[in-house]
């Protein structure tokens, strides 16, 4: 699973089947630096079950956890990433960081 | 899942028959997480009918097997949907276009 944050979304039309009215984020990684919270540059699209907004920070998981999101042992649908927790706070070290 | 662009299209006479004759499209990735190998693009297999030009997202693994079928088949990314926009937030983070190199940016890419 990855941590990163909403970029962007994704619409379209003609999806596979199961796809049907599920939202796709852009997902920008992020990773922690002293400086604070930096883009690693690498994105992923993501299936939104939870309706993260606009910049929310959110975890993603990937392959089979990715669809145990939307029903659990669903093996049909044609999904590797889905978002699977919008975060409120984070702590890293001893020090709290509540990031958002 | 990758976001791409369908760069080409490939066919062969002499093809895995578990591959049944499903059209091949070539997918440049536009935003690939974790490529496993330097690739320039994917192969993918098409159940949804995609164009040349045309944007796409990309699934790999098992669900790229399932959506011909069962899990019988020599293939590995599928493509799950045909992108019709894609919107990029501005302050969501600080340099959206470091993630979209500036040859590898989507097509309808609108930002707000």
């Amino acid at each position: 699973m990855i941590r990163g944050r909403v970029l962007g979304e994704v619409w379209a039309t003609r999806k596979a089947p199961r796809l049907a009215g599920k939202k796709m984020l852009l997902v920008a990684e992020t990773c922690m630096l002293p400086q604070g919270e930096q883009p690693t540059g690498r994105v992923i699209v993501a299936m939104d079950l939870l309706d993260a907004g606009r910049g929310d920070e959110v975890v993603v998981a990937f392959g089979s956890g990715a669809r145990n999101a939307e029903v659990p042992g669903s093996r049909d649908v044609l999904v590797d990433a889905s978002v699977v927790q919008i975060i409120d706070g984070t702590s890293t070290g001893s020090t709290p960081l509540i990031s958002s | 899942m990758i976001l791409g662009r369908v760069i080409g299209q490939c066919w062969a006479a002499r093809q895995s028959p578990r591959l049944d004759g499903n059209k091949l499209l070539l997918v440049r990735p536009l935003a690939w997480y974790d490529p496993d190998h330097q690739a320039d693009h994917l192969v993918c297999v098409d159940p949804l009918g995609a164009e040349v030009g045309q944007d796409v997202v990309v699934c790999m693994g098992l669900p790229a097997r399932l959506a011909l079928g069962d899990a019988r088949h020599p293939v590995e990314a599928a493509i799950a949907a045909i992108v019709d926009g894609v919107e990029v937030y501005q302050d969501a983070c600080r340099e959206p276009a470091f993630c979209f190199a500036h040859d590898r940016q989507p097509e309808s890419m609108q930002e707000r």
